[in-house]
């Protein structure tokens, strides 16, 4: 139990923090479409030229090969440097934080240097194929099917809640590829590329107001089996492997920037005036008593953050307890912007976008996907219930 | 930095916990139930040898020669097992008495064969005045005490317990006797003005015994879950329990996480140790309260009645969220400390 930085990590976070005020976007980030694409790509690009990119990743695949706690330093600094933007609203999360990782773990030689370069350069954009129309929470009972056709997989099928398919390339996909074998056994985890012939997709327009949530549609669309990642009829092993990740440390950087969050809501507070429409909100005993709780709740959402890349650090790959602490940061997420609406007064009647400078209500809207989007809240206390602490399966 | 036991502390853990389960053995102590006295002496000399009261004390000042990280890994056990005596007392009298040069009343203190209770403000008449201390004081383990560790506002006090008079009241926790004392202008053994530094270790030991409490629920609750069935299964297999357990753990891992952290922030000095102190007592309050109160429910009937311990985390809980400061006085000082970022 420490909370020494090592010379390494005290100087890296001097470095990261020099690049990042010389380096920093000032401009918003396009809200949608091409032009969005363009920004996240450029951005990740800058970070790649920076040697930024793939800071956790090993060297011998683009990274550098640095530690969690080092990664954790970065997306504070980040969070630290006021930026104009979240790190995760991007259209390079999948890549970077869900395909790259799986291919890392489960992809072969080619695999990973064709695939690795181009997200960590900014060259590809990657979407995410896994839930459907019947297929929310009960993953493992997916009916998208892939047929064998010599060297090539034949899909048909339907996704959904596949955010930025609209601009994407590729798309980890998965597929069920043996129809007659229990449910876990028949799913096969395949890289889609998103130019192929036979996909459509339509764009879902979400309650806060964003139109990169789609709905993607296969008529025959053919894969080459070389694309099959991690094994045929293996792809829930494989697909567990990216949820792992997910639940794991991908949403470290959401939580560094809520701490960054509530500490400009109790800027917003002092400057605000509050419910009696006299003294700053700050001064109300009620809003005063819900941020103090927050202040201690994302100090030990930080702790819990540490304490996770302290277990990872023991045993390689993140485990079940990832879910203990997304399934706090959703929660908490969601409080701190309900509390936001309390504290701004009339402006919680006004509008904003989900990403930017002095944005509230955008994301109070958005806040409603953090405990549904990578397993709903209720399948990550099933997880802590069944997987941590050993209770029996319905 | 890493926020789990080393191996050396994993092996503290595993010996304290030892004591506590032979010793310290709820079922057994409940022939104790609203008695003054709740220490068995022999017993107390016993934690004593282990080196339980000067954990966190330099070996220069009579300790064991840990630090608080350590004193904050034995109360998080004590808390898990509802283990009751003076230990906050005792660790932060001996702290006290070393600190100021006291060094034979630390060494008694130390050894087990002085007894010290703890006096906090009832009402507002309460005052540590240099080295004088008098006024109306709320005494846990005041029954066959020695000393009495005084804590009023930022400063802190021994006196002989013999100065205090103290009339006894039906307390919430049967094993945490309570009284109220009366001082009239006694001298006190040895006394700090600015005990800010002793306060501190006590929010973050509280909020470690609070936060194993969080944990000991949790894992009563899920035991239980796993072993009592009704309609021919596990009642942990249906979701309204699971999740419920799931919760638990998720607030025990919240407490105890932000404790260590805030036991190392104080000890290493850091500019935003005292928010972390209170934020971990905040943290462990809010855990630890609802833990015992969602386990009884966990229990069914059997979680109702005397004979199960989950009442006695309860009210040890209620207690320990009301010992030097509560959640509003901790709550309250947050939001004027520095930015943790």
């Amino acid at each position: 139990m420490n909370l020494d930085l090592t010379a390494e990590e005290l100087a890296f976070r001097e470095e990261a923090s020099t690049w990042l005020r010389e380096n920093l976007p000032t401009e918003a980030r396009p809200p949608e479409g091409q032009e969005m694409r363009a920004f996240d790509l450029a951005w990740q690009r800058t970070l790649f030229d920076g040697g930024w990119a793939g800071i956790n990743w090993p060297t011998e695949y683009g990274g550098r090969g640095l530690t969690d706690i080092q990664q954790m330093i970065w997306y504070e600094e980040f969070a630290k440097a006021n930026p104009p933007f979240t790190l995760n609203n991007s259209c390079t999360f999948v890549g970077n934080l869900h395909g790259g990782p799986t291919i890392i773990v489960n992809g072969n030689e080619e695999q990973r240097s064709t695939y690795l370069p181009q997200i960590l350069k900014g060259e590809a954009v990657w979407c995410q194929g896994f839930s459907e129309p019947g297929s929310g929470s009960d993953l493992a009972s997916l009916s998208t099917k892939a047929e064998i056709d010599g060297d090539e997989l034949v899909v048909t099928g339907q996704k959904t809640w596949t955010s930025y398919a609209h601009v994407a390339d590729v798309q980890e996909l998965l597929v069920r590829t043996d129809p007659t074998a229990p449910k876990h056994k028949g799913i096969t985890w395949v890289v889609c590329d998103m130019n192929s012939p036979g996909i459509e997709i339509r764009e879902i327009r979400t309650m806060s107001h964003v139109t990169d949530f789609c709905e993607v549609f296969y008529d025959e669309v053919r894969i080459p089996m070389s694309n099959v990642v991690g094994g045929l009829h293996n792809g829930w092993r494989t697909a567990m492997s990216t949820l792992g990740f997910e639940r794991g440390t991908a949403f470290m950087a959401d939580q560094v920037e809520l701490a960054a969050t509530v500490e400009r809501l109790i800027d917003e507070a002092k400057i605000r005036v509050g419910p009696d429409g006299k003294r700053p909100a700050i001064q109300d005993d009620e809003l005063a008593r819900r941020l103090s709780l927050a202040r201690a709740e994302v100090a030990a959402l930080r702790a819990m953050t540490i304490t996770g890349i302290s277990r990872n650090a023991r045993t390689d790959t993140p485990g079940p307890e990832g879910s203990i602490v997304r399934l706090f940061h959703g929660e908490l997420h969601q409080r701190v912007y309900q509390l936001a609406l309390d504290i701004i007064g009339a402006d919680a009647l006004r509008l904003t976008e989900v990403d930017g400078e002095g944005v509230w209500t955008g994301p109070y809207l958005q806040s409603f996907a953090y405990t549904i989007g990578g397993g709903t809240s209720d399948i990550q206390r099933n997880i802590v219930g069944e997987r941590v602490l050993g209770l029996p399966r319905a | 930095m890493d926020l789990l036991p080393t191996e050396e502390q994993d092996e503290i853990i595993n010996t304290v916990r030892s004591q506590l389960e032979r010793n310290f053995d709820l079922h057994a102590l409940a022939e104790l139930d609203g008695a003054n006295s709740v220490v068995d002496s022999t017993l107390w000399k016993q934690c004593a040898e282990l080196g339980w009261f000067g954990l966190g004390l330099p070996e220069a000042l009579g300790g064991v020669g840990y630090t608080l990280a350590e004193e904050a890994l034995l109360f998080a056990e004590i808390g898990t097992h509802a283990a009751p005596g003076p230990f906050l007392p005792t660790v932060l009298a001996a702290r006290l008495a070393a600190m100021v040069g006291a060094t034979d009343l630390a060494a008694q203190i130390l050894a087990g064969t002085q007894l010290v209770a703890l006096a906090e403000p009832h009402g507002d008449t309460a005052a540590v005045a240099g080295a004088t201390v008098s006024g109306t004081f709320r005494v846990t383990d005041f029954g066959g005490a020695d000393l009495v560790l005084v804590l009023v506002g930022g400063s802190a006090a021994i006196v002989a317990a013999s100065d205090l008079v103290a009339e006894p009241l039906a307390s919430l926790d049967r094993l945490v006797p309570t009284a109220i004392g009366t001082v009239s202008q006694v001298p006190a053994l040895c006394y700090q003005d600015d005990a800010s530094g002793l306060q501190l270790r006590a929010t973050v030991l509280i909020a470690a015994e609070l936060a194993g409490i969080a944990t000991a629920t949790a894992q009563q609750s899920t035991q239980y879950a796993k072993d009592r069935e009704q309609f021919g299964t596990p009642i942990g297999s249906f979701q309204a329990v699971k999740h419920r357990c799931a919760d638990m753990a998720v607030r025990a891992d919240a407490a105890n996480s932000l404790v260590r952290y805030s036991a190392i922030a104080v000890l290493d000095g850091l500019p935003d140790a005292a928010f972390h102190a209170h934020a971990a007592r905040v943290v462990a309050t809010n855990a630890a309260i609802e833990n015992s109160q969602i386990n009884v429910q966990n229990h069914g009937g059997i979680g109702f009645t005397y004979e199960h311990t989950a009442h006695r985390f309860v009210t040890r809980a209620q207690v320990r969220s009301r010992t030097v400061g509560d959640l509003r006085s901790h709550l309250g000082g947050l939001l004027d400390q520095p930015a943790a970022l």
